[in-house]
């Protein structure tokens, strides 16, 4: 019975560890990427003109429910594999790994994303023949590689500082759109009624402009004590509604939706409108600046996930192997491989918001799955946690139905035409599931009856026989090694040298 | 569950297998922590003091501020100080639980993988 478990063991003063404005700068660094920008012109399409910040207020209030619930989920399960155990202990192993998979999607979908956004952006500062935008993507992407290859890690205060910079540059430079260009927001209300408000496609698009916000519980085990990360959860939003709100009332106003529409780079648009070329080389700045937390921060969280999955024998062993920095370099070259392939694909088809509307999907089924965890674990999991969201149970229901509705409104979306359904983007979110779930029953089950022949024809148990006990030296053996005999210890340092992974 | 004697013999392998290993110490060359350690089930405490990738000391008691603090079992600790679990899997049921960065928690895996690539 897991309510029997004991609590987790009180936070100690560690020598370098996370506080709240590191935090917070985290999950709104992660959520806010250059993406965004396009998931603004996503909310504008079902909400036009001003009501796009009525959406986007229902959106932040939606998820201040989703951050209660990672808030006590988080609290129950301080860890990177926070999501792996309370998905596993809520719903099961095999449904909580092929969830996982599919969660991992998002994140390179976001990498390959943005790298095509800043690409297109770039290319179009400088002026430059649309193809050379892919040789942007492509070394947008090396130079991530070679960073997170090489051990190169944005150490915390930095990140810190990238954030509040993009957040404030946009914050800005929107309110110069606003109270200084043109005039017409004098006059607030004409902002209203600029067409048909599509409430349900709206509220779900608004909710992926806060999407990985959630991202930052993976830090629990730094953070300073378990209330730092439930502040961070509960704040990053704020900034985050500020932000797009003003972002979108400067577009409402000075950029005309049918330029948007077509367009990769709206934020550049609006620094164009804004301030001329000043603005616009501003906004590709700050777009440049967003590519360091989603590479940073989006190649760290996937690769490590990877090499934990394949360290458990969920993957092939090989994304496992280590360069002489310590990174799973095969993990970390996959991901770039994979993102550049996605990258060129919307290239090539330029289907961009159709990425926004898969990812707001995704991100909204994320949410439903969390809230089912924390109603099942409301029951099984009675021990105490640092945070417990009011009236969870009813919460957490409530959270599973709301989610799934925006889900399914994102997921039949039509990205190029708001008066239309499609079924693309479920499509694709459809086929990831199928691939990820084919994987988890077909194949982990191979990989893991092959990890533990190797690890029985490997090598006996090296831990010596305790004096008079009948097994080697332990209570109960691990399920994790064979039962074999207790073999002659072995001489200190003769351990085999894996040469492999350089 | 283990007592002091146990882990202090587990420890003293591990730290010969660590210290002897070339690639491991290649590896972690710039990686200088202080780790502490409890057992939950016995209140066991120790201190793992690495500099430059070499295990300087082991004593027993907690010494200095740690950058990783992990905590589990002592049978679990002795088991994984002799490579005979994978730290990962026990880390994913939840059963180590460990205060740190998520770099410092990998590499402290990595450890264990570089020197017993087959637990």
């Amino acid at each position: 019975m897991a309510g029997a478990e004991p609590a987790p063991p009180a936070a100690r003063v560690l020598r370098r560890s996370v506080g709240t404005a590191t935090a917070t700068a985290t999950s709104a660094g992660l959520a806010f990427a250059a993406i965004d920008y396009l998931g603004v012109v996503s909310v504008l399409a079902y909400a036009p003109g001003a009501t796009a910040a009525v959406a986007i207020l229902i959106g932040g209030l939606i998820v201040l429910l989703v951050a209660g619930i990672f808030s006590e989920l988080n609290g129950l399960y301080p860890t990177a594999a926070g999501i792996r155990l309370y998905l596993g202990r809520a719903v099961g192993l095999r449904t909580s790994l092929s969830v996982t998979f599919t969660y991992m999607v998002t994140v390179v979908l976001v990498i390959a994303a943005d790298a095509f956004l800043i690409g297109a952006a770039v290319r179009h500062v400088l002026h430059e023949p649309a193809v050379l935008a892919y040789v942007w993507i492509a070394v947008l992407l090396g130079v991530a590689l070679a960073a997170n290859l090489s051990g190169v890690r944005i150490a915390g205060w930095m990140q810190t500082v990238v954030t509040y910079t993009v957040l404030t540059g946009t914050v800005v430079l929107s309110v110069i759109a606003l109270f200084h260009v043109g005039g017409t927001f004098h006059q607030p209300l004409n902002l209203f009624g600029r067409g048909g408000f599509s409430g349900i496609q709206a509220i779900a698009f608004a909710l992926f402009l806060y999407a990985a916000f959630e991202w930052v519980t993976t830090t629990a085990e730094e953070a300073r004590t378990p209330r730092v990360i439930t502040r961070a959860l509960f704040i990053a939003p704020v900034l985050i509604w500020v932000t797009s709100t003003l972002f979108a009332l400067a577009l409402a106003h000075l950029v005309p939706y049918p330029s948007l529409h077509g367009s990769a780079y709206p934020q550049l648009l609006l620094g164009q409108a804004a301030l001329g070329t000043v603005g616009e080389v501003w906004m590709l700045g700050l777009t440049v600046l967003t590519a360091l937390n989603t590479f940073n921060g989006g190649f760290l969280v996937a690769s490590r996930f990877i090499y934990a999955a394949a360290r458990e024998g969920n993957l092939p062993r090989q994304f496992a192997w280590l360069n002489l920095r310590a990174v799973p370099w095969l993990a970390v070259t996959t991901l770039a491989g994979v993102a550049a392939v996605v990258a060129a694909v919307v290239f090539a088809t330029g289907q961009w918001l159709l990425l926004v509307a898969v990812g707001a999907a995704l991100e909204a089924g994320i949410y439903a799955i969390a809230a089912l965890c924390l109603f099942v674990l409301r029951r099984r999991e009675t021990r105490e946690r640092p945070f417990t969201l009011i009236a969870g149970r009813p919460l957490a229901a409530f959270g599973v139905v709301l989610f799934t509705v925006l889900f399914l409104a994102t997921g039949f979306s039509d990205p190029k035409n708001a008066r239309h359904f499609s079924v693309a983007p479920i499509g694709v979110i459809v086929v990831l599931a199928a691939l990820s779930t084919g994987y988890v029953l077909l194949v982990v089950p191979r990989l893991r009856a092959a990890a533990a022949e190797r690890s029985a024809a490997a090598r006996p148990r090296r831990r010596p026989a305790r004096p008079g006990a009948g097994t080697p030296g332990n209570d109960t053996p691990p399920v994790d090694a064979p039962p074999v005999e207790a073999p002659p210890v072995e001489s200190p340092g003769t351990a085999p040298q894996p040469d492999r992974g350089t | 569950m283990a007592n002091w004697d146990e882990l202090a013999e587990a420890l003293g392998d591990y730290t010969i297998t660590c210290n002897t290993n070339e690639r491991l110490r290649k590896m972690q060359r710039d990686w200088s922590r202080v780790l502490h350690f409890v057992c939950e089930d016995n209140g066991v405490v120790f201190t793992m003091e690495v500099d430059r990738g070499e295990i300087l000391a082991t004593p027993e008691g907690h010494e200095g501020t740690p950058d990783i603090v992990v905590t589990t079992h002592s049978e679990t600790f002795c088991d994984m100080f002799w490579g005979d679990l994978n730290p990962v899997q026990k880390y994913l049921r939840g059963e180590i639980k460990v205060q740190g960065s998520q770099e410092d928690v990998m590499r402290l895996d990595a450890i264990s993988y570089v020197i017993w690539p087959d637990s």
